[in-house]
């Protein structure tokens, strides 16, 4: 299995399936409010059960993203780089990409810590946060993994 | 001082290709951390990070990005070409009128100048030169036109902005539609203009009886409506932007099965297609807001405006000012970046001067529209050199002169005429 390449990898795996089913259900959801709204039956919650479903939307999107090297960047310069050079500065961005993320996560997983007794949640459906919480930290230790795997394999535009 | 460093280094980073987003986060949780401690740092970093994915306004982006390519799988693109090409087709330049107006409108489903262009271009193009008009015009227009993707609501970049600034994306929206009809008008009446001068340059192409035109109009009624309800939708305040891009990706998924579209391949590949550049567009706002925090603790947006204050020179100078900041950038760096980068320095500057921040958004949109069209970077121009290799790049350059003054014009306007994007929004509020 090669997770970054893009060519090589399957592109209906498990984070395709969690992005897609937080999204279509995310559209569901407003759909039906919307609808409930407007001929009488409110749907409650609607908004808490978006927000939820967006978190894993947005969580598996990024980590798509990361996976199939479609983060935008400026390669004007770059492009211009002899080919061993241009190695070393994708190496070093993919590098400052892990660092980015693993700070990311450290301090997601610190707030999480922080704030497990505290039993957060959504005002109407009572949805716990601390599964929303260890889903963002999990998805930005993902992240920079992927990074510093492609830093190490430095064959990718970041 | 620091603020000034932050950027430089931003841009260094950027110049030497790391991502947006993490060049603009990793900047500024550096400067977090040199102003405000590691550990503060870390926390406002994370926090940024854990509201930004449970931010339901941020819902907005993917859905409409989803709705997006359920039209593009529906053949919106190739629809809206066919239906004004029918129209107008027959006439002198014709089908360059038809590329605009297929642009407006397919850029009202993709928000997207890049998808714009390419779409249009690989449509347009081809069949352009097959009735004979000139490679320079043809892909010029074509270019052009697809500049009104970014404008044309449901817009990315005027979400992304309303995201970065805290303004309404519904008033965004409504706002933009004056300018962007307004746009569209001066592309064709340069069309017009040019085919008048020099006739050689777009031949008439055979007339298409009445019955078929007709066939063509039809077959994009519904994808009109489905634009009609979601702008409608936000203007009238019927539903919220989010609510309105969930109704839009709904109604899209149908109308794609009415359609016969909708296969499993073309349905998975709509949602692989929405989650990457959603992806994408997550990690750019997180970094760009973690830029923001920075920035705001530097005080340098404050610093500037103070010396634009001490200046004395009035909200036009200055606007003026900005806008040719905005352009000299927009020839280095490409849309998203420049937003990022300058958007949290300068709104505070024209928001103390007294300057609609509504105004603003849409006058930054159609500055960075003109970067995608003027050298050395215009991205849409070398969009239609990679689709046309055979027509050199300085043709292409060539060719969109013309629309690029109609864009300084329509520029000139925006900032003479502030009411072509604040009337809308006033009148239905």
């Amino acid at each position: 299995m090669d997770a970054m390449n893009p060519e090589k990898r399957s592109k209906r795996g498990p984070l395709f399936y969690i992005g897609a089913g937080g999204l279509l259900a995310m559209m569901v959801v407003e759909t039906a409010a919307v609808l409930g709204r407007h001929v009488g039956i409110p749907v409650t919650g609607a908004l808490e059960i978006a927000q939820a479903c967006i978190v894993f939307a947005a969580c598996a999107a990024m980590l798509v993203a990361t996976l199939q090297g479609a983060h935008a960047a400026v390669h004007m310069l770059t492009d211009r780089m002899p080919r061993p050079l241009q190695r070393h500065v994708f190496r070093a961005g993919s590098v400052l990409a892990g660092l980015f993320f693993a700070a990311l996560a450290a301090g997601s997983a610190w707030l999480a810590f922080e704030y497990w007794d505290s039993y957060e949640q959504t005002e109407v459906l009572h949805i716990p946060f601390r599964p929303l919480r260890a889903v963002v930290t999990l998805a930005a230790a993902l992240a920079s993994l992927a990074f510093f795997h492609r830093a190490m394999r430095a064959e990718q535009k970041p | 001082m620091s603020g000034l460093l932050g950027v430089l280094a931003l841009l260094a980073l950027l110049a030497l290709g790391v991502p947006i987003g993490i060049a603009m986060g990793a900047v500024g949780l550096v400067g977090l951390t040199i102003l405000i401690g590691p550990e503060a740092a870390l926390v406002k970093g994370s926090v940024v990070f854990f509201e930004s994915v449970t931010r339901f306004e941020l819902g907005v982006l993917p859905l409409f990005l989803l709705m997006a390519h359920f039209c593009f799988a529906a053949g919106a693109s190739r629809d809206f070409f066919s239906a004004a090409a029918g129209l107008v087709g027959h006439r002198r330049g014709g089908l360059a009128l038809a590329t605009i107006a297929g642009c407006a409108g397919f850029g009202a489903v993709s928000g997207s100048s890049l998808a714009t262009a390419a779409t249009m271009g690989e449509i347009g193009l081809p069949e352009m030169r097959r009735r004979g008009y000139s490679t320079a015009f043809a892909s010029g227009a074509v270019a052009a036109g697809g500049t009104l993707g970014s404008l044309t609501p449901p817009s990315g970049a005027l979400i992304v902005f309303g995201i970065i600034a805290e303004q309404s994306i519904g008033k965004l929206f409504t706002a933009a539609i004056i300018p962007v009809v307004t746009q569209t008008l001066l592309y064709m009446a340069t069309i017009v203009i040019l085919c008048r001068i020099r006739p050689s340059i777009a031949p008439p192409s055979p007339r298409i009886p009445w019955a078929e035109r007709g066939k063509a109009v039809l077959r994009v009624l519904d994808l009109a409506a489905l634009v009609a309800v979601v702008l409608a939708g936000i203007a009238l305040g019927w539903f919220t932007p989010t609510e309105a891009a969930s109704i839009g990706a709904t109604l899209s998924l149908v109308l794609c099965a009415i359609r016969k579209r909708l296969t499993w391949q073309s349905f998975c590949e709509a949602l692989g297609r929405t989650l990457r550049t959603s992806g994408m567009l997550y990690v750019v706002i997180i970094g760009a807001l973690i830029f923001a925090s920075f920035m705001s603790f530097t005080g340098l947006a404050e610093q500037i405006a103070a010396l634009v204050h001490r200046l004395d020179s009035g909200p036009t100078a200055t606007i003026i000012v900005i806008a040719l900041l905005l352009l000299l950038l927009g020839s280095v760096l490409d849309g998203l970046a420049l937003m990022l980068l300058t958007a949290p320095i300068l709104l505070p500057i024209t928001t103390a001067l007294g300057i609609s921040p509504i105004w603003f958004g849409i006058f930054f949109v159609r500055t960075m529209e003109i970067g995608f069209v003027h050298p050395p970077v215009g991205i849409n121009l070398y969009v239609m050199h990679s689709i046309a290799p055979d027509i050199p790049i300085g043709r292409v350059f060539k060719g969109v002169l013309p629309f690029l003054a109609a864009d300084f014009l329509h520029l000139a306007m925006l900032i003479a005429v502030p009411a072509m994007a604040l009337a809308l929004p006033a009148w239905l509020a």
